[in-house]
């Protein structure tokens, strides 16, 4: 009797556990956002964006999966079970760019509308791309910084990844051909590009050679997350009247961030996470309802701005530039070090 | 009631309806069925084509199952199934992208997988005295390792799972998969429950010793399953390559050896050996499968599937544990009905 009775708990508390399971979610969904995995910080900001956009516009059938872990395997599972569900759209920040390839193919011949962020996949298995920053705004934030922070004359030098980094080089040549281009930047020199190759410890005594060797140096830029934060600390430690800026991580920079001497760096940059993922549930909106289609030079509206489908470099696939990337200085960088 | 040679045989299967339902193997049916229900109910998309259509990448896992149980029910444990089946669909993968044929390749992986099976069982039989939880711990260390070093660490190796299309193919909507695991299912009780060997197995599991005395060879069939576990994980590779079609090191079937355990204990197969069937894990593994499938389908973060099947797992050990103890009380208080040996 009283397994009997064991065996009806069970049964009841596995039926209920999927019913009270169930009561969470409201109807059908529609528009998915597939995070990379839970408890990736700045994920969770791209769904926070997601779901904000989503609720700016009405919309109550969206569903944001984080996958269990990072892995392919957990992104494919999600994507069938969003198949199975006859979503419209699918907006996804790949942890493989070609592995998901036979799966979201298959999403496609059911009609769902692909579109990737933050991490793309092969350009024929998705519609569009939403890029966090573009190589151009990327390089012009950079060059406006180290005016900036450098009065507008004098010495600089890059920090930079490895020497066949390319992002880095993308964003440092773009850096040069502005500076080449616009005679407000006349006064500036940039007298060395140095390689940290992406470890904390090459690229802290590159930064202390750079010091040696230039002692009129006024600004560092290392548009690496790793240079940025050795160079940092070279800098504070040493007391140093040579500033820098880059882009990093605020989690990683917060104690080398302020505006006074005991601070190495005014301010830096990377992407708004929050921003991205808004962006992708406007372009998923559009996407189902038709106002663009994937393909380059059609338009679309998020809130008031217009954003364009541009090609991505070299190929007629297309891509959404969120912006200029996102700046974080003392006002704000006690905020997002808490994010990512 | 006593035979010529003193033993009694008590096991007569007496079949009653009350029976049945009250067994453990009973109770998984009609939990299968609750959460089959409460599915259909809670999401309109939990019909058969979907559940077919996200089947198969939970499926390739059962076809560990049964081997692992056989390890289980010896009161043993092999912990190293999820780095077999990632190092079989490495090799597979460099023999697919090295331009050998289907059939070649598909021996590989199966080949890669025995072998990483016998290497377990010649470590265990050649030094019986080491517990088989470390010896499995090293080696799926070692496994891993060497697709890593094959793979390189972070990269995958790609492979074009169109040349598995035979794998992933369907007949209606129920995958081929399904089907093999039925038929290996079927395969891997009748070795359990009518052949000598599978009874050899609840021997071992129940008194090694006394096994030992009885003329078993023990060692001979400790090999054999861990050889088999092996095979099978590389066959679970096999049709998980027609549904991932990159392998990296880190990722290839980590974690596989945890969830088919689970779905053993689940089956009521008790892991100091000697006890459960078949027929309780095939259930058990399909009940799990069924549940992750539901709760994806109504969108439950992925977290709280895990913590689900956890809670569920947890109750299930609690409630055979405590029909155990019953069980003994019973027995105490009743002396005649047990028969003297």
């Amino acid at each position: 009797m009283k397994k009997l009775t064991a065996l009806l708990l069970v049964t009841v508390m596995a039926a209920a556990i999927l019913v009270s399971c169930g009561g969470a979610s409201s109807g059908s969904a529609e528009y998915a956002l597939v995070t990379k995995a839970s408890g990736n910080a700045y994920n969770e900001k791209e769904a926070e964006g997601f779901v904000a956009a989503m609720k700016a516009q009405g919309i109550t059938s969206y569903v944001v999966k984080h996958p269990e872990k990072a892995t392919v395997d957990a992104q494919i599972a999600v994507i069938n079970s969003l198949i199975a569900q006859g979503v419209k759209s699918i907006a996804i920040a790949a942890n493989d760019a070609n592995a998901l390839s036979a799966t979201l193919k298959s999403a496609k011949e059911k009609g769902i509308k692909i579109l990737t962020l933050d991490s793309d996949v092969a350009v024929a298995d998705r519609l569009t791309f939403c890029n966090q920053a573009g190589v151009q705004e990327v390089g012009q934030a950079l060059i406006d910084a180290v005016y900036d922070i450098a009065s507008g004359a004098g010495e600089y030098a890059i920090l930079s990844a490895t020497s066949q980094a390319t992002n880095q080089n993308a964003w440092i040549d773009a850096m040069k051909a502005i500076a080449a281009a616009d005679s407000k930047y006349k006064d500036l020199t940039l007298v060395e590009v140095a390689y940290g190759d992406d470890e904390p410890q090459k690229s802290t005594d590159q930064t202390q050679a750079l010091l040696q060797k230039y002692p009129n140096l006024k600004v560092i830029c290392a548009p690496t997350t790793v240079g940025i934060m050795a160079a940092a600390k070279v800098l504070q430690d040493k007391k140093s009247t040579v500033k820098l800026t880059g882009l990093g991580l605020p989690s990683e920079m917060a104690a080398y961030i302020g505006n006074d001497a005991d601070h190495s760096c005014p301010y830096m940059f990377l992407w708004n996470p929050i921003d991205l993922g808004k962006l992708a549930a406007y372009a998923s909106v559009a996407l189902v309802k038709g106002d663009i289609d994937g393909t380059v030079g059609g338009t679309f509206m998020m809130g008031e701005t217009q954003y364009k489908l541009t090609a991505v470099e070299g190929t007629n696939a297309s891509e959404i530039i969120l912006g200029p990337p996102f700046k974080f200085d003392p006002s704000n960088i006690n905020e997002w070090k808490e994010v990512y | 009631m006593a035979g010529k040679s003193g033993r009694t045989i008590s096991a007569v299967p007496v079949r009653s309806w009350k029976k049945l339902i009250l067994s453990w193997e009973g109770a998984l049916v009609v939990i299968f069925i609750a959460v089959l229900i409460a599915g259909r109910i809670m999401s309109p998309s939990f019909n058969l084509n979907s559940v077919m259509f996200m089947m198969p990448q939970y499926l390739s896992q059962l076809f560990i199952v049964f081997p692992m149980a056989f390890v289980l029910i010896m009161g043993e444990i092999d912990i190293s199934v999820g780095s077999i089946a990632c190092l079989s669909a490495t090799t597979a993968c460099l023999a697919a992208n090295a331009g050998l044929p289907l059939p070649l390749m598909i021996l590989v992986c199966l080949g890669t997988g025995l072998a990483c099976g016998a290497l377990n069982g010649f470590v265990l039989t050649v030094w019986p005295e080491l517990p088989p939880m470390i010896v499995t711990l090293g080696t799926q260390i070692i496994f891993r390792g060497i697709s890593e070093v094959v793979i390189g660490a972070g990269s995958s190796l790609k492979y074009d799972s169109d040349n598995l299309s035979p794998f992933a193919a369907t007949a209606g909507p129920v995958p081929v998969v399904f089907f093999a695991v039925v038929v290996v299912a079927v395969l891997f009780m009748i070795l359990l429950s009518k052949t000598t060997f599978g009874r050899r197995l609840y021997a071992i599991g129940s008194n090694r010793t006394a096994a030992k005395y009885a003329g078993i060879g023990v060692n001979r069939v400790r090999f054999i399953v861990y050889a088999l576990a092996g095979l099978m994980a590389a066959l679970c590779a096999l049709f998980l390559l027609t549904q991932i079609p990159a392998v990296k090191s880190d990722e290839f079937g980590k974690g596989f050896e945890m969830n088919v355990i689970a779905m053993c204990v689940f089956g009521g197969i008790a892991t100091t050996g000697g006890k459960g069937n078949l027929f309780g894990a095939f259930i058990a593994g399909m009940t799990i499968v069924c549940m992750r499938i539901a709760l994806g389908l109504i969108n439950v973060n992925d977290n709280v599937i895990t913590i689900v099947i956890g809670v569920l797992l947890i109750v299930s050990v609690l409630i055979s544990g405590i029909s155990r103890f019953k069980g003994k009380g019973k027995a105490k208080k009743k002396p005649k009905s047990v028969t003297a040996d």
